[in-house]
């Protein structure tokens, strides 16, 4: 055998068992998953169920609700993220010091109890409404068991993690390069959008696809803070499941959220290609 | 160098090999699992028996069984409860359905020797031909028992404990609590916003809320009758939920979960709910609710009812299992029913010690038994459709 193919043998074998896994633990799940979907009520196979998540008055608009959350928490998951962490990047002192120390603490507590927090703080006679009556305010807006409390618990549960892998990016940014550009007069928003914002996009956008991701198929959260009509896809693919034992409808909210998320991942995969042939040439 | 690679490739074809074994193991230990219950007919029989419990319900049926369960081994040495905790909701159906599986597979009765659940399974585990037929031959303290509840079930069943959902009600704001249903009604419409029902997919007492007012409009038979041809005369019943939903808290909002809406009593977010009877008592004695809560039954009742405990008939443990039985009716057994739980024990009253008695005096009437079968399900999803999203 010649060193080539030799070489060529070990990189397939090394390749091999997280192929492996992935196709027993992805690939045919997904492709169950979309058998089971196309299943109609007779045993045979037909677009039905497909037909009926986007005919129905209650699964559109749980389709419409889930993409309306997912959006604006990611903008407003990166906007925060990103602020706070060229905050962080370019600026020293007490504040920097504690934000560093605190940022990362919603990360180590769990899911339920965070969102029972929030249920606490934002509800109708929660600690923030008590605050504010003191303070002369005696009305107080509905935040739990609507959008704003779903899109408040992802806030919370996402800036930590997107800070920490845009704070990443950030530093990578070489203090030398910035300070060449302000040695050619180059102002502070110039800077922000000819390097630092170029140099940070392609973690911007991992990050996207994260959050993203984590959003569409949240479920503690949105149960438990979220309305009680239109849900997330989560919360009603749970209660069709569930509830109503409605298998192969169901799947074809799993396989429709699976097809939402690679939507995404496909503009992630593309840029990573990109990348990787500019390298190339 | 080449050794190197050669090591690498090893650890390699190690790794996928191990891989490719664990899923097949797996797949054999699920074989050979499956096969123990067939297996364990022919052997011959052990010393002591180990019998397997499936229940569900809240945390507080988990605690009850982890408290009998000792008692009754510490009497009997020789047998042995497996118990298995399903959490409420959703995980009841898979059990119902592993029986059935390994009864059509013929493989005995899937490992459980005994089940515990609602009257909806009794019923469907009789058209199915799934349960034993029970007599006080086997469970002598079947005798306890109020001889109607089991005629109710052809004796397929042991109804072990009840409970019931009331109005449970802030006595601080509410001074004349609603008698009847339609007195309920209107003090809904007259305390704009200060009543909440859970969303009844998520728990019982939401539902029974949710059933009642359908099947007010019902003759009273009707909640006996798990036919279909049912469904076209709950119309004027979800039109009624429609229009209390402009009502009840937050013009709309159904809490998840029973503890759901006992959160919003305990923060005085609203004054009247409808609960189970059993967490009411058992969160005021914790001081997670406040004293000033009461509780009111209407008339005609919520829903309530016994919690029923079923021997699939191709169960081989049926032995050790009868001996269980009999000793979870005991009236030591049925007092911790009571004290742990705070549920109506499943035994007559008379049987029970005097101040038990005393304690329960007017309260376990006035329920009603529901059993609509699979209709639930389909009201469930008919409310989330006409009044969740209206």
């Amino acid at each position: 055998m010649s060193r080539q193919a030799k070489r060529g043998l070990l990189g397939i074998s090394l390749v091999l068992p997280s192929f492996l896994i992935l196709v027993f633990i992805v690939v045919l799940p997904i492709i169950g998953s979309l058998k089971e979907s196309l299943t109609n009520d007779g045993g045979g196979y037909d677009l039905s169920n497909y037909k009926f998540l986007f005919t129905d008055k209650l699964m559109r608009s749980n389709i419409i609700f889930t993409l309306k959350v997912t959006v604006i928490s990611s903008l407003l998951v990166l906007a925060v993220s990103y602020v706070l962490a060229v905050y962080m990047r370019f600026n020293n002192g007490f504040a920097v010091r504690w934000i560093r120390r605190m940022y990362m603490i919603p990360i180590f507590i769990p899911t339920v109890i965070a969102t029972y927090g929030l249920m606490q703080l934002l509800g109708n006679h929660g600690w923030a409404a008590r605050i504010l009556y003191h303070l002369g305010q005696d009305s107080f807006p509905r935040m739990i068991y609507d959008m704003k409390g779903i899109i408040i618990a992802n806030l919370w549960f996402n800036i930590p993690f997107t800070t920490m892998l845009l704070g990443s990016a950030l530093s990578s940014v070489s203090d030398a390069v910035i300070e060449s550009a302000k040695d050619v007069g180059a102002g502070r928003l110039r800077i922000f959008w000819r390097l630092i914002l170029p140099l940070t996009y392609k973690t911007l956008l991992v990050a996207v696809t994260f959050v993203f991701m984590g959003v569409i198929g949240s479920f503690t959260a949105p149960y438990l803070v979220g309305p009680n009509a239109p849900q997330m896809l989560g919360v009603s693919m749970e209660q069709v499941f569930g509830v109503f034992q409605d298998r192969q409808l169901a799947a074809a909210l799993a396989f429709f959220t699976f097809l939402l998320c690679s939507f995404i991942g496909y503009f992630y995969v593309l840029s990573m290609i990109k990348e990787e042939g500019m390298r190339r040439s | 160098m080449l050794n190197k690679k050669k090591a690498l490739s090893l650890t390699a074809s190690l790794v996928l090999a191990g891989a490719v074994l664990a899923g097949c193991s797996s797949d054999k230990k699920a074989e050979s699992a499956a096969d123990g219950g067939g297996n364990s007919t022919s052997a011959p029989a052990a010393p002591s028996t180990e019998f397997t419990f499936y229940y569900t319900g809240s945390q507080n049926v988990d605690d009850l069984w982890k408290t009998l369960i000792p008692m009754f081994e510490a009497k009997n040495p020789d047998i042995k409860v497996n118990p298995v905790y399903v959490a409420s909701g959703t995980a009841a159906q898979p059990t119902y359905d592993k029986i059935m599986a390994a009864k059509q597979a013929g493989k005995g009765s899937g490992g459980v020797d005994l089940y515990e659940s609602s009257i909806d399974d009794v019923t469907k585990g009789k058209n199915d031909d799934l349960w034993d037929s029970l007599s006080d031959g086997q469970i002598p303290n079947l005798n306890n028992v109020d001889q109607k509840t089991m005629n109710d079930v052809s004796n397929l069943a042991v109804p072990y404990r009840s409970s019931a959902v009331v109005l449970a009600y802030n006595s601080d704001k509410v001074t004349a609590p609603p008698q009847t249903l339609d007195e309920l009604y209107d003090w809904i419409h007259a305390n704009p916003e200060k009543f909440a029902y859970n969303d009844p997919s998520t728990g019982g007492s939401g539902s029974s809320f949710v059933i009642t007012s359908i099947y007010k409009f019902l003759p009273e038979e009707a909640i006996h009758n798990s036919d279909p041809s049912m469904e076209s005369q709950w119309t004027q019943g979800f039109e009624l939920l429609k229009d209390l939903g402009k009502y009840v808290y937050g013009k709309g909002i159904y809490p998840k979960k029973n503890q759901g809406t006992l959160d919003l009593l305990a923060s005085g977010e609203v004054d009247m709910i409808p609960a189970w009877s059993d967490m009411v008592l058992d969160q005021i004695a914790k001081g997670q609710l406040p004293a000033s809560t009461k509780m009111q039954q209407v008339t005609p009742g919520f829903n309530g009812g016994p919690t029923y405990l079923m021997v699939p008939k191709l169960s081989d443990k049926k032995d050790a299992v009868y001996k269980f039985l009999d000793f979870t009716l005991s009236p030591e057994a049925q007092a911790e029913v009571v004290n742990k739980m705070q549920g109506f024990p499943g035994i007559k009253l008379s049987n029970m010690p005097q101040d038990i008695q005393e304690s329960f005096k007017g309260v376990s009437e006035g329920y009603r038994t529901f059993s609509l079968g699979d209709l639930g399900k389909d009201i469930n999803q008919r409310w989330q459709s006409e009044v969740a999203a209206q």
